[in-house]
């Protein structure tokens, strides 16, 4: 039954995700809208060093800027689906009710924007290798260790979209840009775009703290042979693949234990069905 | 006339009201349109350090995320929400009320600023506390004249932007969320716009941000010498631009209207 | 079918002439036979000529069934939709051209919709809503107050409309539709999923409204047949997008007043007879199966009292069990059915 929530779910995800307009301009948006968020930091690179691409520096940020739209595309359509369904579909309710469980209905929800989002990651990644000299080669990526490493990071992301799911069941419609706001707090303090070391000293526990650290850094091993934070040089791949396991199951447990609770207060409460647009 | 203009007054004020009192009543809001912003704007802060880029670009980076919560206002809470209000059945309820679809905009617009300044002034005032910005105190006035003229002029944009989602819908809300990055880039919310080809920046102009962003930065950061152009030109260009969004948004509000109308869309719901 | 009334003398509070809505429909088509049809856009009429007159001071009612063509109606008249033909004038004014004067005469209240922004109270929202049109803060909170204390809304007037249950939603609805004091108020299907004080709160209310001000002028829409008739001074019967039948409720039932009405109630009826016109004389009959009692309503419209017999044979035949056989006044239904040929929610045929 769960399996089957989450194929409707998916299959429901993919409808709002993908019907609003023709398939070429569906991939048109899908191109330029990632293309677009690399190029931010690719002048803001190029601004500061004349051009210079070619230095570890610039391959690991846009490497980890790539990987990193997962986690706000996953974070952002897990908790978008509780904010749309609920005060403009008006079916939140409905799905709480008839779902066999509604953790399997988000995640569903969200394997359209995973797909969309893979499109967009290989185009990032292909536009830095035939434009901008990213040292990627397909023969020299570690596929087994990179497959690994992105499961691992997906369960995470899910944790975290879980987590904004159940912030956004007891809030308000003006939550809409919650995830985005959370999404770019964990773009400073995992190491996405500058290595860890360069947070200040209080911050880098923190960062550690979180599964996305290892995960960019494991995705940078794997597709290029190395990572970019010093701090991170000393943990072998194992122990990157280890703590990334061992931080994202607890991350959905409490993620889990989380939701949970939120929606508990909001059977509570009576904000199941609540509507506060304004 | 006078009539008219009162109850369009009253209207701008009723629905402004209406988004001011839902910030007021859910606080959730000041965690995340507050201090998260300010921290994922680091980012970019850090990223700066990192390269060794000169100090101003630090402030650059702050204006850049301040401007954001007005640029996020425009595109959502305005140009969008008669997309919104027609998924929530309300649209027809406003549209046959005998008022100018701009002010029930205005009203929107209106409510709305309370978030996004306080967005804007957490991410400005902290960041430049955290980040130890300086300003050229003598270019503040000027700065602020041009951040209102940024304003205008990017308000009267997202009218022109409701008329579309008033038709389009779901269409409008997806080329809506496509713009996001390619204007953060445009407009170099995060760098200064010179950094970009000369045409390119220039036809970004037409997004005033672009202008705004780039004339303030020149009058208030010390040793910005980075400018696309004078910040006098650039103030009068938004001038002009603000005049022509709000005349191209009554024109263009009124014929969508009357194609959506037409077409049945105005009261087409999950389109 | 034309519901203008001969012999007019002042301007209507609404004209429609010969209003005609279409919508095109791009989706490629399939025939009966699933294999597609050339690809090219398909035109949905949902009104076809559509003419009536409402007059000021009365309560005009649009009876017909789902997808009849009533809401589309209401909406070109209230301005939300233009008409693809035709011409369209609301207080004296064209919906098309001088749609702001409209706006400033109008108000719509249309059921089963969940209005207002759940976040605000009651008071609030009618509040926001009086703001629209014009209302001074003062005088527009005392109406208020009144209308709430009058829809017995006043103990919820601060309490937040996400609260609110239905029916308290729709109260707070129709008020919202009584602030600019409209000389025209449209209310579509108002009492729709309403439970039975409420509809009765708001029909009474409706009529009192009327009578204190003469001029006011009512245009219902409805499915409910005891609604229309218990309410409207004249009332037009649409299905398909076309008007079928346009008079006062007694002179509508006397177009079958000639006709004999018998309601019969059969147990036992595997499947309703076949309607192949084998009973002459017998002019309409809709059925209603009943499957908690497993019994199945038949009304039936005849040329007169003798023509039943036959049925009333081949029920037998069939093995049902006639319980209950009685012949009855017209009622507004049976002018639906006999109009339409069907019942509003029924299966039927002749």
């Amino acid at each position: 039954m769960r399996l089957r929530a989450f194929r409707l779910a998916a299959w429901l995800g993919w409808q709002m995700e993908s019907n609003w307009t023709d398939p070429w301009l569906f991939a048109v948006y899908s191109i330029i809208k990632p293309v677009s968020s690399a190029l931010i930091l690719v002048v803001m690179y190029y601004v500061v060093t004349g051009g210079q691409t070619q230095g570890d520096l610039f391959a690991g940020l846009y490497v980890g800027n790539a990987f990193f739209m997962y986690v706000g595309q996953l974070m952002f359509g897990m908790s978008w689906v509780v904010m749309e369904d609920r005060e403009f579909f008006r079916t939140f309710k409905y799905m709480y009710l008839a779902a066999p469980s509604i953790y399997w209905y988000l995640t569903g929800r969200a394997v359209a924007k995973f797909l969309v989002t893979s499109l967009a990651v290989a185009v990032v990644l292909g536009f830095g290798t035939a434009f901008l000299d990213l040292p990627l080669a397909l023969g020299a990526v570690r596929w087994g260790y990179l497959a690994a490493v992105l499961a691992l990071g997906i369960l995470a992301c899910v944790a975290f979209g879980l987590l904004m799911a159940g912030i956004m069941v007891i809030s308000a419609r003006h939550g809409q840009g919650y995830a985005e706001s959370f999404a770019g707090v964990l773009y400073l303090l995992c190491g996405v775009v500058f290595p860890l070391d360069v947070l200040p000293a209080p911050l880098q526990p923190v960062g550690r703290a979180i599964p996305f650290t290892y995960w960019i850094e494991g995705v940078r091993r794997a597709l290029m042979g190395r990572g970019m934070s010093p701090s991170l040089a000393g943990v072998d791949d194992g122990a990157i693949l280890a703590i990334l396991l061992l931080s994202s199951l607890a991350t959905l447990a409490v993620a889990v234990l989380f939701y949970a609770w939120m929606e508990r207060i909001a059977r509570d409460r009576g904000l199941i069905d609540q509507v506060t647009e304004h | 006339m006078l009539e008219e203009l009162e109850r369009n007054l009253r209207a701008v004020r009723a629905r402004a009201y209406v988004r001011v009192v839902g910030t007021f009543r859910e606080l959730s809001w000041v965690a995340f349109e507050i201090a998260m912003p300010l921290l994922s704007v680091g980012a970019y802060v850090f990223l700066y350090r990192a390269l060794g880029a000169p100090e101003r670009y630090i402030g650059y980076v702050l204006l850049g995320g301040a401007m954001t919560a007005y640029w996020l206002n425009v595109l959502w809470s305005m140009a969008s929400q008669f997309y919104w209000e027609k998924q929530s059945g309300q649209l027809e309820i406003f549209f046959i009320t005998p008022v100018s679809r701009m002010s029930i905009l205005a009203g929107m617009a209106a409510g709305g600023m309370f978030m996004s300044t306080a967005r804007a002034l957490g991410t400005l005032v902290l960041g430049s506390w955290l980040f130890g910005v300086q300003y050229r105190m003598e270019g503040i006035w000027a700065g602020l004249g041009i951040f209102l003229l940024t304003l205008a002029a990017l308000y009267g944009l997202g009218m022109v932007g409701a008329s579309l989602f008033m038709m389009y819908g779901r269409e409008a809300w997806h080329t809506a969320n496509l713009l996001q990055e390619p204007i953060y880039l445009l407009s170099g919310f995060y760098f200064p716009v010179r950094a970009l080809p000369r045409w390119l920046a220039a036809a970004a102009g037409i997004i005033p941000i672009t202008l705004g962003l780039d004339a303030i930065r020149q009058v208030v950061f010390p040793g910005a010498v980075d400018g696309l152009l004078d910040p006098g030109l650039e103030a009068a260009l938004l001038a002009v631009s603000c005049a022509a969004y709000f005349v191209l948004a009554h024109a263009a509000l009124r014929k969508l209207e009357d194609l959506a109308k037409r077409e049945g869309r105005l009261t087409l719901r999950w389109q | 079918m034309n519901a203008i009334p001969d012999g007019r003398a002042r301007e209507a509070a609404v004209l429609a002439q010969g209003v005609s809505r279409w919508f095109t429909d791009t989706r490629r088509q399939r025939h009966q036979d699933g294999s597609d049809a050339p690809a090219g856009p398909r035109r949905v009429v949902a009104l076809d000529r559509v003419s009536l007159e409402v007059q000021p001071g009365e309560l005009f009612g649009l009876l017909g069934p789902n997808g009849a063509g009533k809401s589309t109606l209401i909406k070109i008249l209230s301005t939300l939709l233009l008409p693809s033909e035709g011409t369209v004038r609301v207080a004296g004014y064209d919906v098309v051209r001088q749609a702001h004067q409209v706006r400033r005469r109008i108000n719509v209240v249309s059921g089963g919709e969940t209005v207002g922004y759940g976040i605000l109270t009651v008071r609030e929202t009618l509040w926001m809503f009086s703001q629209f049109y014009g209302l001074a803060n003062g005088p527009a909170l005392k109406m208020i107050d009144e209308y709430l204390e009058t829809f017995g809304l006043a103990d919820n007037a601060h309490t937040r409309v996400n609260k609110l249950s239905t029916g308290m939603r729709q109260k707070m609805n129709f008020i919202r539709g009584l602030l600019n004091a409209p000389d025209v108020l449209f209310l579509d299907e108002p009492t729709l999923g309403l439970d039975v004080q409420t509809a009765r709160i708001i029909r009474d209310f409706i009529r009192d409204w009327m009578r204190r001000r003469p001029g006011r002028t009512v245009l219902l829409t409805t499915h409910y047949m005891a609604e229309a008739e218990e309410l409207c001074d004249r009332i037009a019967i649409i299905d398909r997008g076309r008007i079928l039948a346009c008079d006062t409720p007694d002179g509508l039932k006397r177009r079958v007043q000639s006709h004999s009405v018998f309601r019969i109630e059969a147990a036992r009826l595997d499947a309703p007879p076949e309607a192949d016109g084998r009973w002459p004389g017998i002019e309409r009959i809709s059925w209603e199966p009943h499957p908690a009692t497993g019994r199945t309503r038949i009304t039936v419209i005849a040329a007169d009292d003798a023509a039943v017999t036959p049925l009333l044979a081949d029920l037998r035949e069939r093995g049902a069990d006639i319980i209950h056989l009685s012949k009855v006044e017209p009622t507004l239904e049976d002018v639906f059915l006999q109009v339409v040929g069907r019942g509003l929610g029924e299966h039927s045929g002749a």
